[in-house]
């Protein structure tokens, strides 16, 4: 089963597991995992650091937006030049790259509207309650408090809606845009990256 | 991508060459063009006039803010999309800016024509120039649809990766421009209303050539039925890019109304006139130095997110210095023949007087301010955003209008006038510190 290319899209709230998911997938299919691995990818092909890629990773805020500004009036002829625009399209070609070079499971980075054209895909899309969230995060993250761990998921989660939204014209999280969208506090972990599976391997007739 | 890598290996100074020489084509180009407007309506309609045309420039201001917030975001949009091969929503956006355009040109016209008047005495209008004012706002309001568009599309042009063609329609209006100015103001005497006329009618005929270009089937991009209905998303992604040059153009009609305001206080309507003859002198330097700054965002930008710091740095300090060698050539004509500019625009005795010791005043300090922009410019291309609004507001907002306000009350029509000079210093010496400041954090990183 391992001859046929898939590639798994996964796009994540929070503190749902989806790289721990993703991860198990990736073993599960003989796949290459990537999520910040993609910068590097990315920074190798542009020659840019990747200290600056993690600066922009999944982020667009309103401050930035003056960086389309050639200071007031608009004459920047030669569009051939450099914004944070050119960050987007810099990882979408590292993603459009990985893919085109075998099976991968990609999480986040809006590789789902990247790879809308390939064949083989599958989106899934990762919730879970807010207290499974909630206690992912103060593992992870080191937070004392459930209150600060919540302020980070939802400040977090509006960077990433943002974004997707932005780049997309989709909406995040939005049912019609995934294949299959599953609440991983159901189950556990374990078993959900099992029921995804499962629904992958029959989904391309594995 | 290719053109995005030779960023960070070419030499700098051919780089810097290459990215700024069309900036600083069209902005010098259209400075021109505003000096032949304002030259022809001060010589031929008169004094009076020159001051009304001053007191209409926050209005252009304001127009220019939303054909820009439409503009600037939708060929942001529209470029990235072309970039991820979406073809699709890349015609939904074109067909949305051409809606959106219409639909904001004519609300904008319908409510300034309405308020016209009292719009035009709150910009400092008097009886005396309100006449000229309103003759010329009239004219450009009812083609303020096409004035929209004309900038929406040659912004488009840019995204959809014609910046040839965009650079041709921007060098076709102003020659068209001039040529008709001559012939409605000069030749057939229709006053101020012909120099409005002028600036429709090239901007009419440079539409219709940008909409031929994407009536064309055969391009990726172009013009069909059932891509004008505006769709929500796309209009907010639009709105969300748009809202920063918005915020910028209103700030500058802030500013210009209080100062005419100020000037007509103080000094009468020919005040007025001789600010805005000072603030057209200025600007044909001070637009150079935008060309270069805009020649330097993309190098600067690159290199800094490829951590090549020397290349960086050695393209600021190139274009601070090019960038004040220019002002210094504009401060020296200014020092030393004031009048003579002045008579560009003017005979009346009165204004040229006033215009020549404005001239001197208002460019007093000139060549600090290159490296002033330069840097400003410097730390948006780095994405310190904050840093570099906060110090563009602090020479326009922060300095200039208390100034404006305060040194009136000391030295009347003089104190509006040393306004500037000062302004220019003190923001001056609050950017070098600034840069010192990171130049320093940035070596600490480095180690």
């Amino acid at each position: 089963m391992e001859n046929k290319k898939v590639i798994i899209n996964i796009g994540r709230q929070l503190g749902s597991g989806g790289h721990d998911i993703g991860r198990m997938l990736a073993l599960d299919f003989n796949a290459q995992y990537y999520d910040r691995e993609l910068m590097n990818l990315a920074a190798k092909e542009s020659g840019l650091s990747e200290h600056f890629f993690e600066q922009h990773d999944e982020r667009k805020s309103f401050f930035r937006s003056f960086l389309h500004l050639p200071n007031g009036i608009s004459t920047n002829f030669d569009r051939q030049g450099f914004s944070q625009d050119s960050f987007f399209q810099f990882q979408s070609e590292a993603i459009r790259k990985a893919a085109d070079e075998g099976s991968c499971v990609f999480v986040g980075r809006c590789a789902d509207y990247v790879l809308r054209d390939y064949q083989n895909v599958v989106n899934v899309f990762i919730t879970a309650s807010m207290d499974f969230r909630v206690k992912q995060v103060m593992s992870k993250q080191n937070f004392t408090s459930a209150m600060q761990a919540q302020h980070f998921i939802e400040q977090g989660e509006a960077k990433r809606a943002d974004y997707y939204n932005y780049y997309t014209g989709k909406k995040w999280g939005h049912a019609t845009s995934y294949d299959l969208c599953i609440d991983s506090s159901i189950l556990g972990l374990v078993e959900t990256e099992k029921f995804i599976a499962e629904f992958i391997r029959k989904r391309f007739d594995l | 991508m290719q053109a995005t890598l030779e960023l960070g290996q070419k030499p700098v100074g051919r780089l810097l060459w290459q990215y700024a020489l069309p900036a600083i084509v069209a902005m010098t180009a259209s400075s021109l063009y505003n000096i032949i407007d304002r030259a022809m309506i001060g010589q031929v309609v008169g004094p009076e006039a020159i001051a009304g045309l001053g007191i209409t420039f926050p209005f252009m201001n304001l127009s220019a803010a939303f054909g820009a917030a439409v503009g600037v975001g939708a060929s942001t949009c529209i470029s990235v999309k072309l970039g991820q091969k979406d073809y699709k929503t890349a015609e939904h956006l074109l067909g949305n800016t051409v809606t959106l355009n219409l639909v904001v040109g004519f609300l904008f016209m319908v409510a300034c024509l309405t308020f016209l008047d009292p719009i035009l005495r709150f910009f400092g209008a008097s009886d005396v120039t309100l006449p000229y004012a309103r003759q010329f706002m009239v004219v450009i309001l009812l083609g303020n649809m096409v004035t929209h568009m004309y900038f929406g599309m040659n912004a488009v042009l840019r995204a959809a990766g014609k910046p040839r063609h965009a650079m041709y329609a921007t060098l076709f209006t102003v020659g068209m421009n001039i040529l008709l100015v001559v012939a409605f103001v000069w030749w057939f005497r229709w006053g101020i209303r012909g120099a409005a006329l002028a600036t429709i009618t090239s901007q009419s005929l440079a539409l219709c050539w940008q909409m031929w270009i994407f009536s064309d089937q055969r391009e990726l991009l172009h013009l069909r039925r059932g891509i004008y209905r505006l769709k929500a998303d796309l209009v907010r992604n639009i709105m969300s890019i748009g809202v920063s040059p918005f915020l910028m153009q209103t700030t500058s009609c802030v500013i210009v109304i209080f100062m005419n305001n100020q000037f007509v206080h103080y000094g009468g309507d020919m005040a007025v006139g001789a600010y805005s003859i000072a603030n057209s002198m200025a600007m044909v330097f001070f637009m150079f130095v935008m060309g270069v700054t805009q020649g330097m965002q993309p190098i600067v930008g690159y290199n800094y997110g490829a951590e090549k710091y020397d290349r960086m740095m050695r393209c600021l300090w190139l274009a601070i210095s090019v960038a004040t060698f220019i002002l210094l050539v504009g401060w020296a004509l200014a020092m030393l023949f004031p009048h003579q500019i002045a008579r560009i625009f003017t005979n009346d005795p009165t204004l040229l007087e006033m215009s020549a010791r404005g001239i001197r005043l208002d460019m007093l300090v000139f060549p600090i301010i290159a490296s002033q922009a330069v840097i400003t410019n410097f730390f948006q291309c780095i994405g310190k955003v904050k840093i570099s609004i906060f110090l563009s507001l602090t020479r326009q907002l922060f300095m200039l209008l208390p100034l404006a306000y305060l040194l009136p009350l000391l030295w009347q029509l003089d104190g509006v006038w040393y306004a500037m000079p000062m302004s220019d210093f003190g923001s001056f010496a609050m950017t070098w510190p600034l840069l010192w400041w990171y130049l320093k954090k940035l070596k600490a990183y480095g180690k």
